[in-house]
């Protein structure tokens, strides 16, 4: 088959067809862990994009196009464009604090932050210029259910509003589902690829909330994100840490064409979601950023790669990645190993390289 | 008359309003503050872990249900402590440093005190030296730390390498929990142990003091 483009190939794999290679890319990959790969600390991520040939590179929202003010520099304590206030230790994301809303009063009178705003646009228009065509360039941005719980109401009142207080939901919900749409239909006029929306549904257990829940008040704003990229006629893909196993037709009937990261944490098995579901979406995942990028060995690294591909790559329908981000803790030499194993195990035909590839329930592959 | 089954009821429904009236009619009608926390609201909250553990319950459910027994025993606090009744335990909590989650930790002392657990929150992102600190300081029965990411995880583990450090190890046992952690990380590091959830966290501490 004749090389594709990062574009083409991610394309070609979301509409279950094989590409010519696995997919890869990742939606967070540390500074440190670039510039100890490229040797040179002044490399942008674009740079490294490039460098490492990834096929997609994602615009992440709340580190390229959400403002913050700092309150405590000393102690990394910020307010974010949403007005909670958060705080940074060691990840490049920060965590609430404390909401902004109080109160109901407080959502009368909440002015939310304007997603128009030209410069939140100039990260995505210089990857366009500099990508488009070739990678994948992917608007990402945070699910309302986190906006919401985080930033506007507080994790702990959103939940308890879900049952004591619905109606608070739906008006938060409703605050962060304008601006998301807005943000993103400009993100697509501007030229972006994908639409790829981050926020956990899930934990290692299972589902934060029930489905009826779930259905009620979580899946509605991600539908209608999904329903825009679809206007469009470009893939959305959500993400969810977790055991999404009782949720994952929520997901599905949601609208998401790829589901990512499949999390080995919350007792997920790529395999088994290839064969359950694996008809239905792309599967984005799963090598383990909590073990083996961090602490395996470079044989460790290669063999779960490999299983990754074996287990889920058949007929397409595979982005292989880690299994949330490359974060500062994962070994740099670890994620070119898992890179590499991707270019070499990940080429179609699979059977190639592998013994009992998985396929879906029912499905014969022609 | 009370009937404690209806404390139960309320918080298992997690109706904080229903479950005070019924504390303060069942404390009007003099039936022993201790009696219903253990027959009122711990059975109560024995079933919300059930419930949880089964899949029936939710966050939202256990968010309100443990609000609705904490709010109980505040009411049942000064009664129990002029009665001479002891806490079952005195609990120190905390997040690692480096690490501010705290949702999972707020829900293990909501679950703690509606158990009629003494709970200190040392908050979040806390350092091996304070919480070393607070255990030398306090009379504590177990520390619990919380980990939510796998980076902040060690920080758990030079906890319990300084309290040996500064011989406070056999002063308090220790507790772990947090989405990354396991049983055997647990093991590894010295911990006297490890809860996947809030409702265990109680079992497990409950057990630890030899209680259970």
């Amino acid at each position: 088959m004749q090389k594709l483009t990062g574009l083409e190939r991610i394309l070609k794999t979301v509409k279950h067809q094989e590409p010519d290679i696995v997919p890869h890319f990742e939606i967070l990959i540390d500074k440190k862990v670039r510039d100890a790969i490229m040797h040179n600390a002044n490399a942008s991520y674009a740079d490294f994009i490039e460098y490492m040939d990834i096929d997609a590179i994602v615009v992440f929202d709340k580190t390229m196009t959400w403002s913050y003010e700092t309150l405590d520099a000393a102690k990394g304590i910020k307010r974010d464009q949403w007005g909670g206030i958060i705080r940074f230790t060691t990840t490049d994301l920060g965590h609430p604090v404390e909401p902004v809303i109080k109160s109901e009063k407080d959502i009368d009178t909440y002015v939310p932050p304007d997603p128009d705003l030209d410069w939140r646009y100039d990260e995505l228009k210089r990857l366009v210029k500099r990508f488009k065509g070739e990678r994948a360039v992917i608007a990402h941005c945070t699910d309302v259910f986190d906006i919401a719980k985080e930033s506007l109401l507080g994790d702990i009142a959103y939940f308890k509003a879900m049952i004591k207080n619905p109606d608070i939901i739906d008006r938060v919900n409703e605050i962060a589902t304008s601006y998301e749409l807005r943000f993103l239909k400009n993100c697509l006029d501007v030229g972006a690829d994908m639409i790829f929306v981050s926020g956990d549904w899930a934990m290692t257990k299972g589902p934060m909330v029930s489905r009826e829940l779930t259905k009620r008040f979580i899946a509605p704003p991600f539908q209608r994100i999904a329903e825009l990229a679809h206007s469009r006629d470009v893939p959305c893909f959500k993400h969810s840490d977790g055991n999404i196993w009782p949720i994952y037709d929520i997901i599905i009937d949601a609208g998401a064409d790829g589901i990512h990261p499949i999390d080995p944490m919350g007792g997920m098995d790529i395999g088994e979601a290839k064969a359950v579901f694996g008809d239905k979406v792309c599967l984005c995942g799963n090598v383990s950023c909590a073990f083996s990028l961090v602490t395996g060995t470079i044989a460790e690294v290669q063999q779960e790669t490999k299983e990754v591909i074996r287990k889920a790559g058949k007929g397409g329908g595979l982005i292989c990645m880690s299994s949330n981000s490359i974060h500062s803790g994962v070994r740099p030499e670890n994620y070119v190993a898992m890179i590499k194993t991707i270019r070499q195990y990940g080429k179609y035909p699979l059977e190639d390289h592998f013994d009992n590839l998985v396929m879906p329930q029912g499905k014969k592959w022609s | 008359m009370v009937n404690l089954n209806q404390i139960s009821k309320c918080i298992v429904e997690g109706d904080s309003n229903a479950a005070l009236e019924l504390t303060k009619k069942a404390l009007d009608a003099n039936v022993p503050a201790k009696e219903i926390l253990d027959k009122g609201i711990v059975l109560g909250l024995k079933k919300v872990g059930e419930l949880f553990g089964r899949g029936e319950y939710f966050l939202p459910e256990l968010l309100i249900s443990g609000e609705a027994a904490s709010r109980a025993v505040e009411l049942l606090e000064p009664v129990l402590s002029k009665g001479g009744t002891r806490p079952v335990g005195k609990y120190l909590i905390g997040t690692v440093q480096g690490d501010v989650h705290d949702i999972g930790k707020n829900i293990v002392i909501m679950m703690l005190k509606g158990n009629g657990w003494g709970v200190t929150d040392l908050g979040v992102d806390v350092s091996p030296e304070e919480f070393c600190s607070a255990v030398q300081k306090g009379d504590y029965d177990i520390l619990g730390m919380s980990s939510l990411l796998t980076m902040t995880m060690p920080n758990a583990a030079k906890t319990i390498n300084d309290l040996k450090t500064a011989g406070l190890r056999d002063k308090v046992k220790v507790m772990v929990g947090g989405a990354p952690v396991t049983q055997e990380w647990a093991d590894k590091i010295g911990a006297d142990g490890y809860a996947p959830d809030a409702s265990a966290a109680v079992r497990i501490a409950t057990a630890l003091v030899g209680k259970s």
